[in-house]
C-alpha cells in the first residue's frame, strides 16, 4: 500500500505542476478561450488608434461597426491577453535572460544582486529568531514556571501581524536593512517560541523515566534523552517557520527603502515587463522549494532513525 | 464459574513436593527487595484518596513475583513507586538492605509502552545504562552485542527501534534493563501491548532469560494465566485502597511448560485467583439495563 502510494506520488507530483501549466498555456495560446483584448496592427481610420496599442475587444468592435456604417476603412488587430498575463514561453525566456539583462537604470541592482539581498535579509532575521527563540522555547517547554511567565505575553503578541510593526521598526532602526530584519524576526520569533516549547513538552515522558531507571542523572537526561529526542521535530518546526520567513520577506522589503526581490518586481511592473515579474515570482518559489527539499534530505541524513513520512 | 462443576480440583495450597522444596530453597536466600508498610495517598490534605495501604512483602534473590490485581487497584502506582518514579507517602523500600529514594540503576524497569530510545540503534539502546552509570565492563559495545545475542537479536544490532516489531522492542527493553545488572527487574505489564501470540512467546523468552541471568523479578499483570505461568509467588492486590489480599505460592514445578495451563493445579490456582479478584466487584456482573431489540422467537440462548 505504501509503495504504490509512493509510486503514484511521483505521477501526482508531476501532474500537480503540469496541470496549472496546461491551463496557463491553454489560456495563452488558444485565442477563443479568453483573449479579451485586441492589439492594433493597422489603425485604419479610427483617429485615436495607434499601431501596437492594446484595446478592449468590445471597444474595438464598436469602433469598427461605426466605421463600417460610415463606409470608412476599418481597423485591423489580433486578439490578445492583457499585458499582465504573458504567455509561458515569454516567461521562460525571461527566466533565461533575466540574470543577463542589465538593469534599466544604472545603479539599480541586477536580478542576482536583488536575490542575494533578499536571502541575506531572510538569513539574518531567521538566524536572530533562532538564536533567541530556540533556547527560550526549550526553556518554556521543559520548565513549567517559565512557560507560565513567558507564553501568555508571547501568545498575545503573536496575534499582531508583523507588518503592523513596520513603521515602528523604521523609526527605531532606520530605513535600511535593519527594519526588514526586524520584521522577519517579529514574524517568526513568537511563533517559534510557542511551537518549540510545544515540541519540547511533547517528548514522551516514558523515555525520560526509562533513562532515570537506567541510572541517568538530570544532566545526562537533558544531553542524552531530551535533546536527541526532540531534535527531529525541532528541525521540522524550523523548516516550516523558514517558509513563514519568506512570506514576511516581501512585506519587509517594502518597508523603508524598498530593496531586494520586491524592489525588482516593482520596478519590472512599472516598466510593464510582466514576464520578468512572473520570472521573479517563480524564482522565489524555486528557491523556497529547493531549500526545503535540500533540508528534507539533510534531515534524513541527520536523523536516520526517523521513519520516512 | 459457579455453575460449572467439571473436574474436581486439588487444594491450591497443597504444594507438590518439588514445588515445596523449591520454595524452601528460595526462602533460604537473602531478601533483595523488602517493602514494609508502604502507603500512597493522592490529593490535598483532608480530601486524600488512599491508593496503597500498608503494603508489605519481600522478594528473595532470583525469585519471580507477580503482582496481580483488578484494574485501578494501584498496581501500576506500586511498581512506579518501587522504581522511584513516584514518591511514596509512607513506609520503607529496601533493595539489598539499603533504603532507596528516587530512581536508580539498582532497580531496572520495563514499561508497557515502548520506551526504547528511537535515535539509538538496538545495540546503543542496550549500551545506554552502562554508559550512563559506568557499570559493566570496559568494552560496552561487545557486551551489548552479547546481550542481543542472548535475546536472539544480534543480527539486528544496527537496526533502529522503528524497524523492528513490538515483541522485539520489548525484548531489547528487557536486555537494556539487564545490561545494568540491576538487583531487581521491575516489569509494568510489559507484554500488555502485544498480540496474544507474541505475548505467549515473550513469556517463554522471559523465563529463559530469567533462568540464565542472576536477576530478581517483580512483574505486574492483570492477566491471571500470565501470572500463574510465570511466577513463583503471586501477590494479589485488593482495590480501593490497594492492600495485599493474599500471597499465593504457585503449585507448579519448573521448568514451566505450556501443557501446564491445563493441569489441575493450574486450574485450582486460577479458580482461587478469580475468586479473589472478582469478590466485591459484583457490579461488573450486574445485568445491563437492556431493552429487547430482536424478534420474538429469534433467541440465541
Amino acid at each position: 500500500m505504501h509503495s504504490s502510494a509512493r509510486g503514484h506520488g511521483w505521477v501526482l507530483g508531476i501532474a500537480s505542476f503540469a496541470l496549472p501549466l496546461l491551463v496557463w498555456s491553454a489560456i495563452s495560446y488558444l485565442p477563443f478561450l479568453w483573449h479579451p483584448m485586441v492589439r492594433i496592427t493597422d489603425p485604419g481610420q479610427v483617429d485615436y488608434f495607434v499601431k501596437d496599442m492594446q484595446i478592449e475587444r468590445a471597444t474595438f468592435l464598436e469602433e469598427n461597426r461605426k466605421l463600417a456604417e460610415a463606409g470608412r476603412i476599418p481597423a485591423q488587430g489580433v486578439r490578445e491577453n492583457p499585458v499582465y498575463l504573458p504567455a509561458p514561453h515569454l516567461v521562460a525566456k525571461a527566466l533565461f535572460t533575466a540574470f543577463r539583462t542589465p538593469p534599466r537604470l544604472a545603479g539599480d541592482p541586477w536580478l542576482h544582486e536583488s536575490l542575494a539581498h533578499s536571502i541575506r535579509i531572510i538569513f539574518y532575521g531567521f538566524a536572530l529568531s533562532c538564536l533567541v527563540g530556540i533556547p527560550l522555547g526549550l526553556l518554556c517547554g521543559s520548565v513549567p514556571p517559565a512557560s507560565g511567565l513567558f507564553e501568555p505575553f508571547i501568545d498575545f503578541i503573536r496575534y499582531m501581524p508583523a507588518p503592523a510593526f513596520g513603521a515602528l521598526a523604521v523609526a527605531i532602526t532606520g530605513i535600511h536593512d535593519a527594519p526588514k530584519v526586524a520584521i522577519i524576526f517579529i514574524g517568526t520569533f513568537f511563533q517559534m517560541v510557542l511551537v518549540i516549547s510545544n515540541t519540547a513538552r511533547n517528548l514522551p515522558k516514558a523515555l525520560q523515566q526509562a533513562a532515570q531507571t537506567l541510572g541517568a542523572k538530570s544532566g545526562q537526561i537533558v544531553m542524552h534523552v531530551v535533546l536527541p529526542g526532540i531534535l527531529p521535530q525541532l528541525y521540522r518546526d524550523l523548516r516550516i517557520l523558514l517558509g513563514w520567513a519568506w512570506t514576511y520577506l516581501i512585506v519587509a522589503e517594502l518597508i523603508g527603502a524598498s530593496s531586494g526581490i520586491s524592489f525588482f518586481i516593482n520596478q519590472q511592473a512599472k516598466y510593464r515587463n510582466y514576464a520578468n515579474v512572473f520570472a521573479a515570482i517563480i524564482i522565489i518559489g524555486c528557491i523556497g522549494i529547493g531549500t526545503d527539499t535540500l533540508l528534507k534530505y539533510l534531515g534524513r541524513w541527520l536523523f536516520p532513525w526517523e521513519p520516512r513520512r | 464459574m459457579n455453575g460449572m462443576t467439571g473436574i474436581p480440583l486439588p487444594d491450591y495450597t497443597a504444594l507438590p513436593e518439588a514445588v515445596r522444596e523449591r520454595s524452601a530453597r528460595i526462602e533460604a536466600r537473602e531478601v533483595v527487595l523488602d517493602v514494609q508498610s508502604l502507603d500512597k495517598r493522592f490529593g490535598k490534605a483532608g480530601q486524600e484518596t488512599e491508593v496503597l495501604q500498608d503494603v508489605s512483602f519481600a522478594v528473595r534473590r532470583r525469585e519471580f513475583l507477580c503482582i496481580l490485581g483488578p484494574s485501578g487497584c494501584g498496581k501500576s502506582t506500586l511498581i512506579r513507586i518501587l522504581g522511584g518514579l513516584e514518591p511514596k507517602s509512607g513506609g520503607s523500600i529496601k533493595v539489598k538492605g539499603r533504603e532507596v529514594e528516587g530512581a536508580d540503576a539498582d532497580r531496572g524497569m520495563v514499561f508497557q509502552e515502548y520506551s526504547l530510545f528511537p535515535w539509538l540503534t538496538l545495540q546503543q539502546n542496550v549500551m545506554f545504562g552502562p554508559k550512563m552509570t559506568g557499570r559493566g565492563g570496559t568494552d560496552k559495545a561487545a557486551e551489548a552485542l552479547q546481550w542481543l545475542e542472548m535475546i536472539g537479536l544480534a543480527g539486528r544490532a544496527k537496526s533502529y527501534p522503528h524497524q523492528v516489531s513490538g515483541g522485539m522492542k520489548q525484548r531489547v527493553a528487557i536486555a537494556r534493563a539487564l545490561a545494568n545488572y540491576p538487583g531487581v527487574l521491575l516489569m509494568d505489564e510489559p507484554f500488555g501491548a502485544l498480540d496474544a501470540q507474541t505475548r505467549t512467546q515473550m513469556q517463554d523468552h522471559l523465563l529463559q532469560i530469567w533462568r540464565n541471568v542472576d536477576v530478581t523479578i517483580a512483574f505486574i499483570t492483570h492477566d491471571l494465566e500470565e501470572a500463574i505461568y510465570l511466577a513463583d509467588r503471586i501477590l494479589v492486590l485488593d482495590a480501593h485502597p490497594g492492600r495485599v489480599k493474599e500471597i499465593i505460592t504457585v503449585p507448579l514445578e519448573r521448568p514451566r511448560r505450556r501443557e501446564m495451563l491445563l493441569s489441575p493445579y493450574f486450574l485450582a490456582t486460577r479458580k482461587r485467583l478469580e475468586e479473589l479478584i472478582h469478590t466485591g466487584s459484583g457490579a461488573e456482573r450486574d445485568l445491563l439495563p437492556m431493552i429487547r431489540l430482536t424478534q420474538v422467537g429469534d433467541d440465541v440462548e
